[in-house]
């Protein structure tokens, strides 16, 4: 029986289209951002000029740069490719399906639903409302929002996929997926927090828990948001527009297998020689290097489909964008591995070479992908020619040029960095270079950097008129499609129990399995363990190899299966999570610290803390002093400062080991409390230098790029919600004493005002309030934020020193390893 | 590629080289299947067969030091180099000295001067005064204590100077309104440490040589 359907395309145009205006206004934010590295001005003085005056001030608190990145990062991944990405999903899953996506309204909801989040995030993070994990800054109403979007989309999609038309899925439609199940895992699980307002959260989890949960997030949402839907595109889009057959079947096969499988594993790269323990940092440098091949099987897929195609590349836009897509995810995929490599990261991380290599991944992967899609959709959705192939071909070129200028700036200024501050003096003793220098040194090749970004604006900008053009020269007329509908009992006939008592699967779980119990179980059960894997491999591999066939025919019958798949998936995707993520919430909990533990931090500490989240800090400061000479020389020489341990951060949820350092270091500004004093404390700084510095960064460090914060002298803390806070924190597990509510308003406001009245005996004034008697300036300084951030910056760092061994145990691997090759102490400690 | 393989149609191809078209067609986009390049297959088990062998070097075997064990050996060197330095410029050092050698040497001086103008001027002033001018005739106040004022609180010989700047505020010590001064000995080397005395000794020359 045959049937006329028509596919909806509209959606397709919709969310074409608002990718096309996001895409815009993420790059324009993302350029200001570039900018704002090499002239502090761009946080706002710029305005003075361009409005003639009319607009006053050092900085605009709504565009300093710790708003702005995070307003970049959130607008180009999930509102430029998040749009592009449901466009591709969209018009090639009902094509795919062979019928219409299942309900327009779950496609409606999906639209507006999701151009409403991005524009509350658009208005939330630049009035500093975040909670501060990268990527994951909205705040907890919003991430409401998404997953209920999110899940009408799954289920829209899922829908689809029951009511399909074509027997077997097509390997676009694993790759689409995967992405939907593991994006909310991911999501869900990263974004749990307990809500202390309608605008504020703390995450659940704290300290290196925290840091965990959230570069397991971070890097698997670059992995199933950026990168998985984007080969289920290019599966599709570059056999339609070369025309080609699809290089190697079973090279998807292995490839999206062992994709989804070790993705997830390597999330712990983003935290190599910090405080995480070490065989996190193992598993996550380990299973980064296993992605190598996986991943460039996917660009061989791309690639190679373009065989036999080539002449192609002289004449249609589309096939080049995405011949240099490709390779870009190709070199990308071979860095992310090269910089995983702990000896490599130790000189990448922090600087500018990760900024270099996602960009590579953002703007040649992701990007010209998108704009390969464009060009191909568009005249079939407006039923038209493209409007200028010529202007298609310069969109090509400057945004070629734009990236290659982008990312070798950044690797120069990257690995210049990298070595600067490793470099010492003569003797070795000493580090040669203050933090700043290396920063001068580097400026021009952020201006590169700027101009670079600014040429691939103008290049989407060109793309967007084209776009425009093409559509208005068009008419937007849905296709249409006759289809042989396919009765029902002859897909997804086999249930989840037969899809799983299969060989394949047995043999899978079993070997992981046993790899898992190898990672956990004390000496020589652990060798054990690893034989039976090796077993277990060798014996599934004997098996393939005598009948094969049986195996294909299981997966091929597997793939007219929606469901039982989609479970399948689930599960490669979400044991790497479990075995990272759970242990470390089990055994690093303060009890099990060992040398060193965090002091709580004070009702107004507390305070300043979340005016240092809520202004991005940690956008451009660390808190993490790696096991590594030139961090320790740099910021904790002495013994008793040293590499930042596990227990000195496990307080803070959330955790601010940060990723990038535009500036220095801060895990050790902190410092002990000032003699006679209960509270005040003085660290590396004085209370008048951060009270001179955040007023001008400028005079105190020549040469520093960050913005000036004068609006922090004029707003008031938020004294009243602290007593909710701190009983957040309490239930969170960090230490507090019993406190009344006017008790926990009182400590603040005590502890405010001794700092204040300590900065007015120290001669501080507010330069554009001389006319303040001491009085009145020590009372507006004692409900200023300024004030609660110093006296967070000087309790940054602070611990207590425990004398506690960690005990051997089952969930942590390095405690096992040490009682083998340690003799046992001779004493036992009373705790 | 210069001639193109044979294709055939199929489900899987059986051996190197060959071409197999499959046989199902999903919206126009069919399939080739062809076996994997070798140099592939040699990143994908290469990297496999590092996996376990690093790990059980590791962690079966004990090979390499743990992160800590190797960090705190690498600075227990670095502290050793820093007191052999100080040692041997302590032994090359006196009140004398320092007014009649080091401050007399321009050279010395302006080494010194770079050094506190990289370091020192975010708390003591590009003049020393400990205040910056802000414009409009205002100046702020700075955290350190003025180094033009003849007041020496932590002692007031030449070598008084270098062992405050070595060592920081003295523990026990309330600071300059609350503000210590950290260990610059920690940061920067005897011999910059020597130069910065001599450059403070020439800025208050007359001073120290009358001792």
């Amino acid at each position: 029986m045959t049937s006329q359907i028509t596919y909806d395309d509209k959606t397709v145009r919709r969310f074409m289209s608002a990718s096309i205006i996001w895409g815009i206004v993420g790059m324009i934010v993302g350029v200001l951002a570039a900018t704002q590295l090499s002239w502090w001005q761009m946080n706002g003085k710029f305005l003075e000029a361009i409005t003639f005056g009319l607009f006053k001030g050092e900085g605009l608190s709504y565009i300093t740069f710790g708003r702005i990145r995070p307003l970049h990062t959130n607008a180009v991944i999930f509102a430029f490719v998040g749009n592009m990405v449901f466009a591709g999903v969209y018009y090639s899953t009902q094509r795919l399906c062979k019928c219409r996506t299942a309900s327009d309204l779950l496609s409606a909801i999906h639209f507006w639903g999701w151009q409403l989040i991005i524009v509350s995030a658009a208005i939330t993070l630049p009035i500093g409302l975040t909670r501060s994990k990268e990527y994951a800054e909205l705040i907890w109403p919003i991430n409401i929002a998404v997953v209920v979007i999110w899940i009408v989309f799954g289920a829209n999609f899922f829908w689809t996929l029951a009511k399909r038309n074509e027997k077997s899925l097509y390997v676009s439609l694993w790759f689409y997926i995967a992405t939907i199940v593991t994006i909310a895992l991911l999501y869900v699980v990263n974004h749990l927090s307990i809500p202390t307002s309608l605008t504020h959260s703390y995450p659940l989890f704290g300290g290196v828990q925290d840091a965990l949960v959230q570069w397991w997030y971070g890097h698997n949402a670059v992995a199933f948001f950026l990168t998985t839907p984007i080969l289920g595109i290019m599966y599709y889009f570059i056999p339609k527009a070369a025309e080609r057959p699809v290089y190697s079947y079973r090279l998807s096969i292995i490839h999206f297998w062992a994709l989804v499988f070790i993705y997830i594993w390597a999330g712990p790269h983003h935290l190599l020689n910090t405080a995480l323990p070490h065989w996190l940092q193992i598993l996550g440098m380990l299973f980064s290097l296993m992605l190598w091949a996986p991943s460039w099987a996917g660009m061989l897929n791309g690639l190679l489909t373009l065989r036999g195609a080539w002449d192609k590349l002289r004449t249609d836009p589309v096939i080049k964008f995405f011949a240099v897509a490709v390779t870009f995810y190709g070199m990308a995929t071979f860095e992310g591995p090269l910089l995983s490599i702990r000896a490599v990261n130790s000189l990448s991380h922090y600087t500018d070479w990760t900024v270099g290599h996602v960009h590579s991944g953002a703007l040649g992967w992701n990007g010209f992908m998108a704009a390969g899609m464009f060009y191909w959709l568009a005249p079939r959705l407006w039923k038209t020619k493209l409007w200028s192939t010529s202007l298609a071909n310069f969109h090509f070129w400057i945004g070629l040029v734009g990236i290659l200028l982008y990312v070798a700036s950044m690797w120069v200024a990257g690995v210049t960095q990298g070595l600067m501050l490793a470099e010492t003096n003569t003797g070795g003793a000493t580090l040669k270079y203050e933090f700043v220098e290396t920063l001068r040194q580097i400026n021009a090749l952020y201006i590169i950097r700027s101009i670079g970004g600014t040429f691939y604006l103008v290049g989407f900008l060109l793309c967007a008129f084209n776009i425009f053009m093409t559509a208005r020269s068009g008419k937007a007329v849905d296709d249409t499609c006759e289809v042989t509908l396919l009765e029902k009992t002859k897909k997804d006939t086999m249930s989840l129990g037969e899809s799983l008592r299969q060989d394949p699967v047995i043999y899978a779980v079993l070997a992981v399995a046993f790899m898992i119990l190898w990672f956990l179980l004390p000496h020589h059960a652990d060798k054990a363990a690893l034989a039976v894997t090796l077993i277990l491999i060798a014996k599934a591999v004997s098996l393939f190899k005598k009948d094969s066939r049986t195996w294909s025919q299981y997966f091929d019958r597997l793939l007219e299966n929606y469901l039982p798949f989609t479970v399948l998936i689930f599960f490669a995707v979400a044991i790497g999570g479990v075995v990272q993520i759970i242990p470390s919430l089990l055994v690093n909990k303060s009890a099990n610290m060992e040398e060193r533990l965090q002091i709580p931090y004070t009702p107004l500490e507390l305070e300043g803390r979340d005016i240092f989240v809520s202004e991005g800090c940690y956008n451009c400061h660390s808190q993490m002093i790696r096991t590594l000479v030139p961090d320790v020389m740099r910021y904790g020489p002495t013994p008793e400062q040293g590499y930042s341990r596990m227990g000195e951060s496990l307080y803070d949820f959330p955790h601010q080991w940060g990723s990038k350092r535009t500036g220095p270091d801060l895990a050790r500004e902190g410092g002990a409390l000032v003699a006679g004093s209960q509270t005040m404390r003085s660290g590396r700084r004085d209370n008048l230098w951060h009270f001179n510095h955040f007023w001008d960064p400028r005079q105190t460090s020549p040469g520093s790029n960050m913005p000036p914060y004068p609006f922090l002298y004029d707003t008031k803390a938020d004294f009243k919600t602290l007593p909710k806070r701190i009983a957040t924190m309490t239930f969170l597990g960090v230490p507090y004493p019993k406190m009344s509510k006017d008790a926990i308003e009182q400590s603040a406001r005590d502890q405010a005002m001794e700092i204040s009245a300590a900065l007015v005996k120290a001669g501080a004034f507010i330069p554009n309030k001389t006319e303040l008697t001491e009085t009145e300036l020590m009372r507006q300084l004692a409900e200023s934020k300024v004030v609660a951030l110093i006296a967070y910056m000087q309790k940054v760092g602070s611990y207590e020193a425990l004398d506690h061994e960690r005990k051997p145990s089952a969930l942590d691997p390095d405690t096992i390893r040490d009682a083998g090759t340690k003799p046992a102490p001779a004493t036992t400690s009373n705790k | 590629m210069s001639e193109e393989p044979e294709i055939r149609p199929g489900q899987y191809a059986q051996k190197k080289g060959e071409v197999v078209l499959r046989e199902h067609v999903y919206d126009g986009i069919q399939e080739y299947d062809q076996t994997l390049p070798n140099w592939w297959l040699f990143i994908f088990f290469g990297a496999l067969l590092f996996f376990f062998g690093y790990w059980i070097a590791y962690y079966q075997f004990g090979w390499t030091k743990t992160d800590a064990h190797r960090i705190d050996q690498a600075m227990a060197v670095i502290a050793e180099a820093k007191s052999k330095a100080l040692e041997e410029m302590l032994a090359k050092l006196n009140d004398e000295a320092l007014v009649n050698e080091w401050a007399a040497d321009p050279a010395i001086v302006a080494n010194g001067e770079t050094t506190y103008m990289a370091n020192c001027v975010a708390c003591h002033g590009q003049d020393l005064a400990a205040k910056f001018d802000i414009g409009g005739g205002q100046s702020v106040p700075l955290p350190g204590r003025s180094l033009t004022d003849g007041q020496w609180e932590y002692g007031s010989k030449p070598m008084d100077i270098f062992r405050i700047i070595n060592e920081g505020t003295p523990a026990g010590m309330p600071g300059h309104n609350g503000a210590k001064m950290e260990a610059w000995g920690q940061k920067i080397p005897p011999i910059q440490v020597a130069e910065l005395t001599a450059f403070l000794i020439s800025r208050n020359f007359a001073e120290f040589n009358k001792l």
